[in-house]
């Protein structure tokens, strides 16, 4: 059955049932009461949709609230977004504020802002320049972080890892926005293990790092090294035992 | 049974000369089932093993096939080639009256494969030949087309850990002299309630299915054994 689609715009308060839509906006305060289904959807205000939520664009300046999965080509968040669920995407863009309680996958995800993930994060190519808190696995092919407040993840794996700390006059106003988002905090990645073919780590924190060719910059404590090529240690960095294997 | 053989993760890497960013890669697109990350505590910190003979295995065929077919296919294709393994299933399903002509013909269109069936199809003609003997063809479709809906959205793994019930209901409408009768098929836990007007023609609980072939194939294992071997050779 292929029923009229319709665009929506909630400016005041309102809801609306499930459905499918061609555009949702809401930029008062609105509600999706069932699963949503739209080619466009745009919370400027502070919106929530109880289930599902399939859109080819999500973006969010306000407050968004997703009671179920949430699965987009972009989804763009420089307000706070918060699901309940996991999320699929193929480009994550967030300068503000974005919380999964499900796993994380897309192919290009980048953080300005900060994050928190209660599954695995899974990109292609994975970027952040503020705080997160992964708490299961980072794997993409690439990484890069610049550190921009605290970042923890359990385990980290990929092709290249690059983890950088703030210098440049850039990331260090990054980091004191990141700072004030992240509630303060030292900027350092924790980790329990770290594993890519290429890493560079810099006031990284982590039990174990295995790579071929491994950097170990400053400010990283380190407990086990093991590499099959090359390894580097920064003088103001510490490795307990560094293996060549 | 004895416990697998197990291999760390650096000892893969080196034995099949892959690198640690194939190996998240192929971890991503599913071409490499979570359950086989064994995560244990060492000495020198956390380390990652996997079933040897399974991992070295999938690991070869994943570098005889990546050449030829782009990664994001590679995951069905392989899975649909390990499912391949359970010829044996085929032969079961129509000993345990699953199968026959007449349901092949009306819901494998794009035609079965010889003699092998993916857990998926087994799973699907395992309903199908439940619920035909009181659906009619045009619901036995329905049904078909429900449980593909719900395959991409993992519906076999909720199956075996929720426990969902399949029903066929009938509801008869009539009003000002027409009548008319509509078909539903809906998936739920256990225990829904409809409405009185509701016929329920069938329930199946899809656990059930789930756990027959999973007997099926477990007995069948001995046998696919040899004949992977042999296909091995070409």
């Amino acid at each position: 059955m292929c029923a009229e689609r319709q665009s929506i715009s909630i400016s005041g308060s309102g809801h609306l049932g499930g459905g499918e839509y061609v555009r949702v906006s809401i930029s008062g305060s609105g509600r999706v009461d069932g699963d949503l289904v739209a080619e466009e959807l745009r919370i400027s205000g502070s919106g929530k949709v109880a289930g599902r939520t399939e859109a080819g664009q999500i973006t969010i300046s306000g407050s968004g609230r997703f009671g179920g999965a949430v699965r987009a080509e972009e989804m763009r968040v420089s307000g706070s977004a918060k699901v309940d669920g996991p999320v699929e995407a193929k480009e994550l863009k967030s300068s503000g504020s974005f919380h999964a309680d499900g796993d994380v996958a897309a192919e290009y995800f980048k953080n300005s802002g900060s994050f928190r993930v209660r599954g695995d994060v899974e990109a292609d190519l994975f970027k952040a320049s503020g705080g997160f808190d992964i708490e299961g696995l980072l794997s993409a092919d690439k990484i890069e972080i610049q550190l921009g407040g605290r970042c923890a993840a359990r385990e980290i794996g990929g092709e290249t890892i690059r983890v950088e700390r703030p210098g440049s006059l850039g990331s260090a106003l990054l980091g004191g926005l990141a700072k004030m988002l992240t509630g303060g905090g030292m900027a350092e990645l924790r980790a329990t293990q770290i594993e890519a073919d290429e890493v560079h780590l810099e006031n990284t924190v982590s039990d174990v790092v295995r790579g071929k060719r491994v950097e170990i910059g400053p400010g990283c404590r380190i407990g086990t090294v093991e590499y099959t090529e090359t390894l580097k240690v920064h003088e103001d960095a510490k490795v307990e035992r560094p293996q060549k294997v | 049974m004895d416990e697998e053989r197990l291999i760390s993760k650096k000892d893969v890497l080196e034995k099949m000369g892959i690198s640690y960013g194939q190996l998240y890669r192929w971890k991503r697109k599913g071409l490499i089932p979570e359950a086989w990350f064994v995560r244990r505590s060492t000495f020198t910190g956390q380390e990652t093993f996997f079933p040897q003979d399974k991992i070295l295995e999938r690991i070869a065929r994943i570098k005889a096939m990546k050449d030829e077919h782009p990664l994001d296919d590679l995951a069905e294709l392989i899975t649909t080639r390990v499912n391949a393994q359970l010829s044996v299933a085929l032969a079961k399903l129509k000993r345990i009256g699953w199968l026959d002509d007449e349901l092949l013909r009306s819901c494998c269109t794009d035609g079965l494969p010889d003699e092998a069936v993916s857990v998926w199809q087994a799973f699907v003609l395992g309903v199908l030949s439940r619920v035909r003997r009181s659906a009619r063809d045009e619901e036995i479709g329905l049904v078909q087309r429900t449980l593909e809906q719900e395959k991409r959205k993992g519906l076999l793994d909720r199956v075996s850990e929720d426990g969902v019930q399949l029903y066929l209901l009938r509801k008869r409408i009539a009003s000002g002299g027409i009548s008319a009768e509509v078909s539903v098929v809906a998936l739920s836990d256990e225990g829904a309630i409809f409405d009185p007007d509701v016929e329920v023609i069938e329930v199946v609980d899809l656990a059930t299915i789930v756990q027959r072939i999973n007997l099926d194939l477990a007995r069948g294992e001995e046998g696919h054994e040899r004949e992977s071997m042999e296909g091995e050779e070409e």
